[in-house]
């Protein structure tokens, strides 16, 4: 068998399903997702047999309907990320007195740092107020022995078990053996037994179950003491210099951070080695079962140990406990770590943070430094440093909405409509997220899943005088936004809840849900419909619209924060990474007046700022310029610049003189005023309106020629004076077509094709890219670094590197 | 052990480079971790892969390379090279793409940013020691090649054409075998050929 690279949580599902695994189920989160993912792959591929794998609407729904799996007697697994359990945590606390049958493991992803969450919760502290035994791996080989350990210890004490990685052994790989196929372990004893003593939770049932627990807990704890596979996860190793007799000093780590005590143990030693300096003697134990606290290793552990450096990530856990059995045992040893600061309070460890203490701690400090550096040769050896200025001119670079993101469209609409008024932005988790950056500025809070929407409700009541906006994702709107819904129904909140249906769960790397139909195991269920759902929940006033389309988005977003209530807008745009990307935009550089208004209006990734690019109506300011790349050809930044010098699909456009796109611009503009216009004066001008814009832009699509584009401008004026409209809307369209007719007029200055002119562009843009490059390419003279070419050029013949 | 780190900006394919070069080391017996940057990240922010292989026989504990020990660094966005200057051994070696990705950020202030400005403070590090830098022409190599997309293996195939690592070009074609979907693996192999001129 060939051994493959697998991401910790790609063997962590390998592992559940060599331990017959039927029922896999979790809510997508950074960073559990790829577990669910790894089973939904070998399941589509024909190699796991018999297991039924799903994204639930959440964690709850998940726990809960793997609690029935496990009483009808199959072993199931559980994933979601920390605050995931959070949501499930109502389901966990009572299932543990019930007890499980079939065997439950619950893989719970923390991630310290946090690098992709809103908490450094720490899910071991979860495990023992819940009373539940937890394993924590330090590589990924270890989650996937623990995963298949965690199911014959479930089953053994009819506990649930929780595994918790950390980001570190979750998306850090290693090669591994696993089985081509697997087979899901049928039904204990004929599946569900009839038993309502034990599975109806009843307050006398709770009283005899807690003492239940409290009874195998110690069981639990000897077996993680003296029982493989769980001792070995429990590891001791003494090493230092032998003269000193036992060691007084131990280290003792739990997690990711245990290997990082290994590698910085291996370099204290191997420094230590090359400077002569003897290493005091220590004893260094990794706790892989941190709850119940495996006390007679522990106890090992300790015997003759006059300091302790525990080392961990998140909560002092292990730390506490150490203390609670030190004081217990009246213990002789002192106790460094969090709580004295030994170590760091929160965040990641690292091997570096990780080295200095425990140099200090064995009193190394300062005597191995200079022996830090030993590289593989004294090749021009000295650390490279940028200078500070270099430093501070480096770009940041946050994540960001990916270019062509229609959230990016929904929070401009939403800006625009607000115009002047106040209010309050809610956000939620989601990709949606990031729209609290600049330019977008677009959340003012963020909370929790589903939060946005009653945490809005909130802000009604306080300040009824603010607009009180949530937005929340179409994933979220399933997994808990229905309640919150209903909730503004039921007590009358004045809030506008802003759906941004992506059509996926495009954070977490586009998982489907009950809004798309489609499951993991293959079939395509009927879609829910988030309008039918909010319908449901009490909602009236529910307006749809394509979120790249800036003049309807805005109109309806308008509609809903006018009417008094619970409203709703539905903004409707793909994720980038579901849809094949149009052509890319073209700026045409002979209109960009360098305004830079694309850039600070909607901060899109693939429009960028070119200092030196010129034209005629920029003069020596610089233009804008789009990454071919990234641009997905979304077009709101046609809408957004007010010199439509953006234009989209350059196909649509060929060989079309290039006023027309002016033109065509200017008659959609004209239509869009009267669009409003007739919202305001709902009538017959109304719909003839709509249906000529309709085609107009169908027209467009097609082909746009000058005839056509007279004939809208006509078409206008005739709507505008023969509808009974308001006079208003009458004005507002005449105006409108007017100045549909003077551009017309106005436009006759060839510019060349589009085409040409984006061709024009281009070359602009090579010509100075190519520049820059060439400024490093060698050209013969040895100054300055080499090309990766004239590396090539130096080492010829002699077949060494470069120096 | 040796430790390679990749850099650039999510999208540009780390990961996809991340496993050859692992790929690499495991078929010379090696042993092998790798660490990458998922989430959030992964949307246009800065991503760094981790590749640590024990080329001496021994074993990799963590996953994440130490400050100071890189003994490359393959910078995919030369100013998410420079950024990770920390990382790199006193022996190590720079290569990093010339082509710079501007940021939302950076479009928005007063200076935007030129990826020629950080190859010139680059250049400034290492003036003490310019055959630890190498850089790489992408913009032209991608040009021969005609597809953008194999930036990552013409980025592989320079930092193991300048014969500083013990992997071979004939570890990178078989890697690239292992790894890459089979529909692709030409053009990648095609890429390394012309990377090499
Ligand atoms: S069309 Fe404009 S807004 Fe959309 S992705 Fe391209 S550059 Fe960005
Ligand atoms: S494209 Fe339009 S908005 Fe952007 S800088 Fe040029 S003129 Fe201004």
């Amino acid at each position: 068998m060939t051994k493959k690279l697998l991401m910790g949580n790609e063997a962590i599902a390998h592992g559940a399903l060599e331990a017959g695994v039927a029922v896999v189920a979790g809510y997508p989160g950074t960073p559990s997702s790829e577990i669910v993912e790894t089973v939904a792959r070998q399941y589509a591929r024909g190699a796991a047999h018999g297991v039924h794998v799903e994204w639930s609407t959440n964690e709850k729904v998940a726990l809960e309907m793997l609690f029935g799996a496990s009483l009808a007697g199959v072993r199931g697994l559980f994933t979601c990320k920390q605050m995931g359990l959070n949501v499930a945590s109502d389901a966990l606390m009572s299932l543990n007195y019930v007890g499980v049958r079939g065997g439950l493991v619950l893989v719970v992803a923390d991630d310290p740092g946090p690098i992709s969450s809103q908490t450094e919760q720490d899910t071991r502290r979860f495990a023992s107020f819940a009373k539940v035994p937890v394993l924590d791996p330090s590589t990924p080989e270890q989650a996937y022995e623990m995963v298949k350990a965690a199911f014959d210890l479930s089953e053994r004490y009819e506990t649930p078990v929780i595994v918790r990685p950390t980001t570190r052994i979750d998306h850090a790989s290693a090669f591994f053996d696993v089985q081509e196929e697997t087979h899901a372990l049928p039904p204990l004893d004929g599946g569900f037994q009839y038993d309502p003593s034990r599975w109806v939770i009843f307050p006398r049932r709770a009283y005899e179950a807690h003492g239940e627990i409290n009874e195998r807990l110690p069981l639990i704890a000897e077996t993680f003491s003296s029982e493989l596979p769980f001792s070995a996860f429990n590891a001791m190793e003494e090493a230092g210099e032998s003269f000193t007799g036992q060691p007084t000093f131990g280290i003792l780590a739990g997690g990711i951070t245990a290997a990082y005590v290994r590698e910085a143990l291996r370099m204290i030693n191997e420094r230590a080695a090359q400077a002569n300096i003897g290493v005091p003697a220590y004893r260094f134990m990794q706790v892989g079962t941190p709850y119940p606290f495996p006390e007679r290793a522990i106890d090992a552990f300790t015997t003759g140990l006059a300091d302790v450096l525990v080392l961990e990530e998140l909560d002092s856990v292990l730390e506490d406990q150490l203390a609670a059995f030190c004081g217990r045992m009246h213990g002789a040893f002192n106790i460094h770590g969090k709580e004295t600061g030994a170590a760091r309070d929160r965040g990641e460890n690292d091997v570096d943070d990780i080295l200095a203490r425990i140099e200090r701690f064995l009193g190394l400090t300062g005597r191995l430094s200079l022996y830090r550096f030993r590289g593989n040769s004294d090749y021009g050896a000295r650390s490279i440093h940028l200078s500070a200025r270099a430093e501070t001119d480096l770009p940041d670079r946050p994540p960001v909405l990916c270019a062509g993101c229609p959230h990016r469209g929904a929070f401009y609409a939403v800006k625009q409509a607000l115009g002047g008024r106040q209010a309050v932005l809610c956000g939620d988790i989601g990709c949606y997220t990031l729209g609290n950056a600049h330019p977008l500025d677009a959340l003012d809070t963020c909370l929790c899943m589903g939060g946005g929407i009653t945490m809005a409700q909130g802000i009604a009541v306080a300040n009824p005088e603010k607009k009180a906006i949530a937005y929340v994702g179409d994933s979220t709107f399933f997994a808990s936004g229905e309640t919150g819904l209903s909730n503004a129904a039921y007590n009358g909140h004045d809030i506008t809840v802003m759906v941004l249906d992506n059509a996926t769960t495009a954070m977490t790397g586009d998982q489907p849900h009950p809004g798309t139909g489609h499951t993991l195991m293959g079939a395509d269920n009927k879609p829910l419909s988030i309008e039918a759902c909010l319908r449901a929940n009490g909602f009236t006033l529910i307006e749809r619209t394509n979120a790249f389309d800036r003049d309807a988005s805005v109109a309806a977003v308008g509609k809903a924060l006018d009417f008094e209530g619970p409203s709703a807008v539905i903004f409707e745009g793909a994720c980038i990474q579901l849809v094949k990307p149009k052509e890319p935009v073209i700026i045409n550089n002979e209109i960009c007046t360098g305004c830079k208004r694309c850039i600070t209006a909607i901060g899109c990734p693939a429009i960028s700022f070119n200092p030196n690019l010129t034209g005629p109506r920029s003069r020596d300011r610089g233009q804008a310029t789009i990454d071919k790349a990234l641009c997905t050809g979304c077009g709101l930044c046609t809408q957004v610049c007010p010199f439509h010098a953006i234009h989209m699909d350059s196909a649509v456009y060929r060989g079309a003189p290039m006023f027309v796109t002016a033109a065509s611009q200017t008659v959609d503009e004209a239509l869009a005023d009267q669009e409003l216009a007739a919202q305001r004066e709902p009538g017959r001008l109304a719909e003839t309106v709509v249906d000529a814009r309709a085609e107009s832009k169908a027209r467009a699509g097609a082909h746009v020629s000058r005839e056509a584009l007279e004939d809208d401008a006509a078409r206008m004026q005739a709507y505008a004076s023969a509808a009974p409209a308001s006079e208003e809307a009458v004005a507002v369209g005449e105006v409108a077509a007017e100045d549909a007719e003077e551009v017309l007029e106005e436009t006759l200055e060839p510019g060349g094709t589009l085409e040409e002119v984006g061709e024009r562009a281009e070359e602009q843009q090579q010509a100075l890219a190519a520049e820059e490059q060439q400024a490093w390419i060698y050209d013969g003279d040895d100054d300055g670094p080499p090309t990766l070419f004239s590396a090539f050029d130096a080492t010829d013949g002699e077949g060494g590197r470069n120096d | 052990m040796i430790n390679v780190m990749l850099t650039g900006v999510g999208g540009q394919g780390t990961v996809l480079a991340s496993k050859i070069l692992a790929q690499a080391a495991q078929d010379k017996g090696w042993h092998v971790r790798t660490a990458e940057t998922i989430g959030m990240a992964q949307r246009g922010g800065s991503v760094v892969s981790h590749v640590r292989m024990g080329d001496r026989g021994e074993e990799v504990f963590s996953p994440l390379i130490p400050k100071g020990s890189a003994d490359m660094i393959i910078a995919f966005e030369p100013a998410e090279g420079a950024r990770m200057l920390p990382y790199l051994a006193p022996h190590g070696m720079l290569v990093s793409a010339t082509t710079g990705i501007p940021s939302v950020s950076s479009a928005l202030g007063q200076n935007p940013y030129r990826g020629a400005q950080v190859i010139a403070a680059l250049a400034d590090a290492f003036a003490d020691a310019p055959e630890r830098l190498v850089i790489v022409p992408d913009a032209a190599i991608l040009k021969r090649v005609g597809n953008s997309r194999v930036l990552n293996t013409v980025l592989l195939a320079s930092a193991i054409a300048v014969d500083f690592l013990p992997i071979t070009l004939d570890d990178l074609y078989g890697a690239v075998e292992v790894c890459v979907k089979p529909a692709y693996i030409d053009m990648n192999l095609q890429a390394i050929d012309l990377t090499l001129g």
